[in-house]
């Protein structure tokens, strides 16, 4: 059996942990969207933090397929079905996620043993928060025209973010990642895969650690959840919509709402007429 | 002190896991019969295209308030679920409203409020188009569109999957967390520490709830994933053919120009008086 030798699972098979990682994870991000955080002090105790599951399924699964249903996942349920898809924006979070559970879901080679576990695990929770927390902050810097003019502006951001990173990190991570991960892997492990028809992923048929190839891959998706947040939120004008007003404005104005107007009448008349021709 | 108590509990008995599940279905499949609804699916998704990127492009005032009335008339008429509008209206004001208060207390003044008053506008356009768009739309529906435009299939049959499955997992999720209910035993939460123990307690069952509920819906995703291969879903993933049956019942229809040169006619006027003024 040359497949067993390492975890390369067939396509199906990572068909069902895209499938299962897709459905746990969106299911409880869609509780988070739904619960509202509360808070005690300047510390707010949110529930917003559901990255166990992935994390828990990319430690005993293929990484990846429980990376890109995790983020799959996220979108679908919490954005698309609940009407909150910001557009471009989206994709940077698809990709920190997927890069978070990815690294993670690489760093363990033998899921039993339980610090790995859990230094995998927040580190790929940090590594998720830190990029949202960079993303972030050059939002707001490009977002906000004159951002340095803005009297109070930048220390207020790089305040608030830094603090929601740190919050986020010592509460959200420790207590729903670190610390769910680290009882759930273990209790899973040689449980679940024969539930999907795997072998349990041991030494011998792990991915192996991570190496150049992983972490150039890494910043390349990191690169691109920036230049797509960044697009999404700037004011570049790739479209010179300010230009084209200011030479001939009103004509273009005029002749558009001419155009609208046109148009309407047009289907009007070839609807009415449609409608009578199949009555 | 008695009021107040009521207060809570008519907000906790309001946020029950069927309340959200009746929220959850009644934005996905509550309203076909509505104007939006009956659109052709890649019709709207262009008009999303526009409300959702160029309002991030444009600074003029005028256009931005003509491009947020239209996504308001729309999402009046797709008769968005309460829930999802309070979601929006929480997302927007954490998205940029804190903000406000957070650079006034740093020293900011009146110049920190139109730049921020522009960034809510675009914000709150972006999201009610997409508000509109897709709780509007079928889940069907709108996977159908995404596919026409070469949208991966794996995107829109974890559209199509994800409403299926998403009133199975949420009563699986309930059932057991019912029953750790039963045969837990909770400890004694009438003064403050026991409160504080009581709320650790609860996080813990939904921590390990996510146990069984794992076990569950592996062998749930085995099914499923089997059930597609009977019928040969990786190979039709890929096929034209099949592809062409499946877009076949799309039409677009007077209607959607309709739309279409209504929305242009709106955002062109408000275009139009930005130029005059």
């Amino acid at each position: 059996m040359e497949i067993a030798k390492n975890q390369t699972a067939t396509q199906s098979q990572k068909l069902m942990v895209f499938v299962l990682t897709m459905a746990l994870y969106g299911l409880a991000t869609l509780f988070t969207e739904l619960i509202p955080s509360f808070q005690a002090g300047v510390v707010e105790f949110s529930v917003e933090y559901f990255l166990f599951i992935p994390l828990t399924l990319a430690m005993l699964f293929d990484p990846i397929s429980a990376a890109l249903g995790a983020a799959t996942g996220e979108l679908v349920f919490s954005e698309i079905m609940l009407g909150q898809f910001g557009g471009l924006g989206e994709l940077e979070k698809f990709l920190t996620v997927t890069i978070g559970v990815y690294i993670a879901g690489r760093m363990v080679r033998n899921p039993k043993n339980r610090k790995m576990v859990g230094i995998a695990a927040i580190t790929g929770t940090g590594l998720q928060l830190f990029m949202g927390m960079v993303v972030d902050i050059l939002k707001v810097q490009f977002a906000v025209e004159d951002f340095e003019a803005v009297p109070g502006l930048p220390e207020s951001v790089y305040a608030t973010e830094g603090f929601a990173f740190l919050n986020d990190l010592l509460f959200s991570g420790i207590l729903f990642c670190l610390l769910p991960t680290m009882y759930l892997v273990p209790k899973l492990y040689g449980k679940i895969e024969p539930l999907l028809g795997m072998r349990p992923r041991d030494e011998n048929t792990g991915l192996g650690g991570i190496n150049g190839k992983v972490i150039a891959g890494c910043i390349a998706g990191f690169a691109v959840a920036v230049c797509a947040e960044l697009l999404a939120t700037s004011g570049m004008s790739i479209i010179d919509w300010e230009a084209d007003w200011a030479e001939s404005g009103t004509a273009l104005a005029i002749g558009l709402v001419a155009a609208a107007v046109l148009a309407i009448a047009v289907i009007f008349i070839l609807k009415s007429k449609s409608g009578r021709s199949q009555a | 002190m008695n009021t107040k108590k009521k207060l809570s509990e008519s907000i906790l008995d309001k946020i029950s896991i069927d309340f959200l599940r009746n929220q959850v279905l009644k934005n996905a499949y509550g309203n076909d019969d509505t104007v939006i609804a009956a659109l052709d699916p890649r019709i709207l998704i262009v008009w999303y295209l526009f409300l959702g990127l160029v309002p991030w492009f444009v600074d003029n005032l005028w256009f931005l308030m003509g491009c947020f009335l239209l996504v308001l008339a729309t999402t009046v008429m797709a008769r968005v679920a309460g829930l999802v509008l309070l979601i929006f209206a929480v997302g927007v004001f954490t998205q940029t409203g804190y903000l406000l208060v957070v650079s006034l207390l740093f020293g900011g003044n009146a110049s920190t409020v139109i730049p921020l008053l522009i960034l809510t506008l675009k914000v709150a356009t972006c999201s009610l188009a997409s508000v509109t768009v897709f709780s509007g739309l079928d889940p069907d529906k709108l996977s159908n569109g995404l596919m026409w435009y070469g949208c991966p299939e794996r995107l829109s049959f974890s559209i199509s999957y994800a409403y299926r499955v998403l009133p199975l997992l949420m009563e699986e999720f309930q059932n057991i967390l019912l029953s750790f209910r039963m045969r837990g035993n909770p400890p004694v939460h009438e003064n403050f520490t026991g409160k504080i123990k009581y709320l650790i307690y609860q996080i813990k069952v939904i921590m390990h709830a996510f146990y069984p509920l794992m076990l569950n819906t592996a062998k749930r995703s085995r099914t499923t994933v089997e059930a597609l291969e009977i019928k040969g879903y990786r190979y039709a993933a890929v096929n034209r053919e099949v592809r062409k049956m499946k877009l076949s019942t799309l039409r677009v229809t007077y209607n959607d120009m309709l739309f279409l040169a209504v929305s242009v006619l709106w955002v062109s006027v408000f275009v139009l008086a930005s130029t005059l003024v």
